[in-house]
């Protein structure tokens, strides 16, 4: 395993009576694209801004590279940060925003703007140089703010939702920018961002948080194969989720109780649970089965009636609803389903594997 | 273009009257009068350059505008200098509640006239006043502080400091609190942020409200009369002594006009200069 840049040890963050952060511990290694997700409110901003001296822990203990950071300075830690509002200097070109840093650190002149070109040129915008920040559209100013604070070659860069101003094709033009380089640079990348897009697009290992606690940390696939709990599960939305008990095993499947019916899956899924214990399991939307015909064999199947569908470029996701009122939702290709008769209302066969449902260890 | 409607007239017209009858009118009247000459006491309407040129050939008259342009631009430089740290502390440092408090505290002053303020300041310093006798109890003084530039300084301030301060405060509220983050993030300390992020991002505000310094001090006569003592002259106490030397409006007419004229260039200038796009 690669080796820890920062540390966050045990670190408390409160706002007079609000916790944002509640006893985090968290490694970020050396060189990893490190992605912290969640909703509004959850403590993501709050932790970056902790990491760049912003806001200072109320507890516990942040390291950089093995030292103690509580107490330092922002000015005197190398953490810089991209804004969501980029926080560009709009009284400066763009050549002296990109110079800033360099000039702080006593760099003389014609070092930094050699240095400062250098970076405009590799950005793609060295022909803006001499250009006002309002003269340049979204992509270009978040390339001058990447710029300006790349630079002065830190160890590690926190990003703070920088994208969510851009389009939709500029985003992933931006996503696929960052990504390289992160892999050229070979430093840490630490991304706030509410999108899941993003996060899985980008990140080498995942955190998601809410209400200021780490629910899941892992690689984008794990996470969204293998939720840790019902937060997580119902965060991504990739997921159908059940709850039910478990029963005694049966010709080498857990049996589970739930409000709609027996469900089979996996033994190796159990977890170590008892019998009778309370669990709660998902299946991945894309993993289910549709038919207009009860399927013969299948061990878990539902029945419901389509209530709904959501293109989303080739696939399409069909909401079905059981009747005793749970939603059921199954992305499939349009090939898939060409065959179906998916209009409101009509009828459908939900089912799934026994090894496509997943049991959640934190429930 | 908009149609004018009657109803819209109502509200309009009566300023546009106003501002006819007592500003373009009088300005015009001004400038015509500046062309009459004076015969035996009385002014006789006339178009002769002579006022001009006779303001203008005086070493006295030039020295007055320069002296009065330099303690205007002195004035709207102390002032903004003294105003910053206040206004910095108000704008950045305070609760909410706190900065309501401190706009409301510099507006108390505007309560008293400006004339009663400064009558007040003598009893302060002149030469057996306030401040004088508590020189003397430490052994010191006296030291002569009215009717010196000292006094005049003193009345600008008076006059200034608070609208400078509340003028500061607005244009200090409105820079974006992530600039100076991002700045702090790109290893500029603190007292280097205030000069390299806050003032750039601020300059519109701080600009008008030293504008306004200059434009309230280059035409102020009460404090360069009554603490500044009125000798030298600045332009304003010489317009009063000319009208009062020989029925001489005319030539009071050309200081004056050199005077909206010089108010026109400074301001056009500094805002200019405020709004440029950069530092």
């Amino acid at each position: 395993m690669a080796e820890s840049l920062v540390v966050f040890d045990n670190v408390e963050k409160r706002f007079g009576d609000t916790i944002a952060v509640d006893r985090m511990n968290l490694d970020i290694r050396k060189g990893e694209f490190l992605v912290i997700m969640g909703s509004s409110g959850c403590g993501k901003t709050t932790t970056l801004r902790m990491l760049a001296g912003l806001d200072a822990p109320t507890q516990g203990e942040i390291r950089l590279d093995g030292r103690r950071i509580n107490d330092l300075a922002t000015w005197r830690r190398d953490t810089p940060m991209v804004w969501q509002s980029l926080a560009l200097f709009p009284f400066l070109d763009v050549l002296q925003n990109v110079e800033f840093g360099l000039k702080m650190r006593g760099m003389d002149r014609a070092r930094r703007r050699g240095k400062a070109m250098e970076w405009l040129d590799r950005m793609g915008i060295a022909e803006f140089a001499r250009r006002d920040i309002s003269q340049l559209s979204g992509g270009q100013r978040q390339r001058v703010a990447l710029a300006r604070s790349l630079v002065t070659e830190p160890e590690i860069l926190l990003l703070d939702e920088p994208l969510s101003s851009l389009d939709a094709h500029l985003k992933v033009r931006m996503q696929a920018i960052l990504s390289n380089l992160q892999k050229e640079l070979g430093i840490t990348f630490v991304y706030v961002t509410h999108s899941q897009s993003e996060a899985f697009a980008m990140g080498d290992r995942i955190v998601i948080m809410s209400r200021g606690r780490i629910e899941q940390i892992g690689a984008p696939v794990e996470i969204y194969r293998t939720p840790h709990n019902h937060f997580v599960a119902e965060f991504l939305g990739s997921s159908n989720i059940f709850q039910g008990r478990m029963a005694p095993m049966d010709g080498g499947l857990l049996p589970i109780e739930t409000g709609q019916g027996r469900f089979y899956v996996n033994a190796s899924g159990a977890g170590g649970k008892q019998e009778g214990a309370s669990t709660t399991f998902v299946v991945g939307n894309d993993r289910m089965v549709l038919s207009e015909e009860q399927p013969a064999d299948a061990r878990n199947v539902l029945e419901g009636r389509v209530i709904g569908e959501e293109f989303v470029g080739a696939t399409v996701t069909i909401h079905i609803e059981t009747d005793d009122g749970q939603e059921i939702r199954a992305q499939k290709s349009h090939d898939e389903i060409a065959h179906l008769n998916t209009d409101v209302s009509t009828r459908i066969f939900v089912s799934w594997l026994p090894e496509s449902a997943y049991v959640l260890p934190g429930e | 273009m908009k149609k004018v409607t009657i109803f819209g007239l109502s509200f309009s017209l009566p300023l546009l009257l106003w501002q006819l009858l007592f500003f373009a009118f009088p300005l015009f009247f001004l400038v015509a009068l500046s062309f009459w000459v004076v015969e035996n006491y009385r002014m006789v309407p006339d178009f002769d350059g002579v006022n001009w040129t006779k303001m203008f050939g005086r070493d006295v008259f030039w020295d007055t505008y320069l002296r009065t342009l330099a303690l205007a631009a002195g004035a709207s430089v102390l002032v903004s200098i003294l105003a910053f740290p206040c206004s910095y502390g108000i704008a950045f440092k305070l609760s909410a509640n706190l900065r309501r408090l401190a706009i409301f505290l510099m507006i108390i002053p505007f309560f008293t006239s400006y004339l009663v303020r400064v009558y007040s300041w003598q009893i302060f310093l002149s030469d057996n006043g306030i401040f004088n006798a508590a020189f003397g109890l430490l052994g010191m003084g006296p030291y002569t502080m009215l009717n010196t530039d000292f006094g005049t300084m003193v009345g600008y301030l008076t006059l200034c400091l608070p609208l400078v301060v509340l003028l500061q405060v607005f244009g200090l509220m409105f820079v974006d609190r992530t600039l100076i983050e991002a700045a702090h993030n790109l290893r500029c300390g603190r007292l280097r942020t205030v000069f390299l992020v806050v003032i750039p991002s601020a300059r519109v505000g701080l600009v008008i409200a030293a504008l306004f310094c200059f434009i309230l001090t280059f035409g102020d006569f009460v404090g360069p009369l009554y603490l500044g003592g009125g000798k030298p002259p600045t332009l304003s106490i010489m317009i009063t002594d000319t009208t009062k030397a020989g029925q001489q409006w005319p030539r009071a007419a050309v200081i004056a006009i050199v005077m909206i004229a010089t108010l026109l260039v400074v301001a056009f200038s500094a805002i200019g200069y405020a709004y440029r796009k950069r530092a």
